[in-house]
């Protein structure tokens, strides 16, 4: 396990998360999952934190009105392009290839 | 049906974004239970009760206060939080005379070992421009009207330095122990839109 192991332990006790300032920071499920995958492909050496943010604050100061999770996946796609992980072309095959798919397809999130 | 090329398309990033995952998992760069992991860690087991905890230990102990505004991401690690995320956290202090808030003017650089995940607003343009431009005018929409004797200073985030604010102890808590004290720690006093909660709150927050 994690160093923040020992975190879960006090995470019911008298202390536990103020509630009331957990807005909800992720809006729909997709934001979730690009920013678990940028975490995980950093943790799992694919990529750097750092070469992923400064993605990120071109992506943002690109488009100001771009919705910030938009820019963060248009960051992870950068730098998965940089490091030679994943081209655009293979990300616009798969992405039409599941457009494709019949209606009422089961997403997997 | 638009023309634009399909990754400039954002009418459903959500599709996008499941591409890229089928893509990097079938490559064998990314586990997708490792992804839940970090997901979950991030919703359930970090947030501003970290960073309530570190503040409440430094006010009731001042050798943890001093190494926590010498060197404030070893101080933070010694309670456990930190990680591969950690970054570097800088602690400043409220004083009498002294207000601090933080701010990324350029992304949204954040602390997330001791609070979590940034709220919206944080992120948003409005604060991030304003909040140096006119920062008591955007204190006080928030609901933080601080006397004008009070300097107010501005601090902005980066991947180099992340902000912590230490609040004041409030009036009132001198009989209070560290976990109570916790409770009145909220993530707006942390990053400074706020103060800590008054003793007659506590135990109603949590």
């Amino acid at each position: 396990m994690s160093p923040e192991a020992g975190i879960d332990a006090d995470i019911e006790g008298p202390v536990s998360p103020p509630r009331d300032n957990g807005e909800i920071v992720f809006a729909a499920p997709w934001e979730r999952r690009a920013f678990g995958l940028v975490i995980a492909l950093c943790r799992a050496g694919a990529c750097e934190w750092e070469s992923f943010r400064r993605r990120l604050v071109a992506r943002i100061a690109q488009d100001e009105s771009r919705p910030y999770w938009s820019s963060w996946a248009a960051a992870l796609e950068d730098v998965l392009a940089d490091v030679n992980a994943l081209t655009r072309g293979e990300t616009d095959a798969r992405h039409l290839a599941f457009l494709a798919r019949p209606h009422g397809h089961d997403h997997h999130h | 049906m638009s023309h634009a090329p399909v990754s400039e398309r954002h009418e459903d990033p959500a599709v996008r974004v499941e591409a890229l995952e089928a893509l990097l998992v079938e490559k064998g760069l990314v586990d997708p239970s490792v992804v839940d992991e970090v997901i979950e860690h991030y919703e359930t087991n970090v947030g501003p009760l970290n960073g309530a905890k570190v503040i409440a230990r430094a006010w009731v102990d001042p050798a943890y206060r001093a190494r926590l505004l010498h060197d404030a991401t070893k101080a933070i690690a010694e309670l456990g939080f930190g990680g591969p995320e950690g970054h570097m956290v800088i602690a400043v202090e409220n004083s009498p005379s002294v207000h601090n808030v933080v701010v990324c003017t350029l992304c949204s650089c954040y602390p997330w070992s001791v609070l979590g995940l940034p709220p919206a607003w944080y992120k948003s343009p409005a604060y991030r421009s304003r909040m140096v431009a006119e920062p008591r005018a955007v204190l006080r929409e928030m609901g933080l009207d601080l006397p004008q004797v009070l300097r107010v200073r501005v601090w902005d985030s980066s991947a180099e330095a992340r902000y912590l604010v230490l609040p004041e102890r409030p009036a009132g808590t001198e009989g209070m122990d560290e976990r109570e004290l916790a409770t009145l720690v909220t993530r707006d006093a942390m990053i400074g839109v706020a103060r800590a909660l008054g003793p007659a709150t506590a135990g109603t927050h949590a």
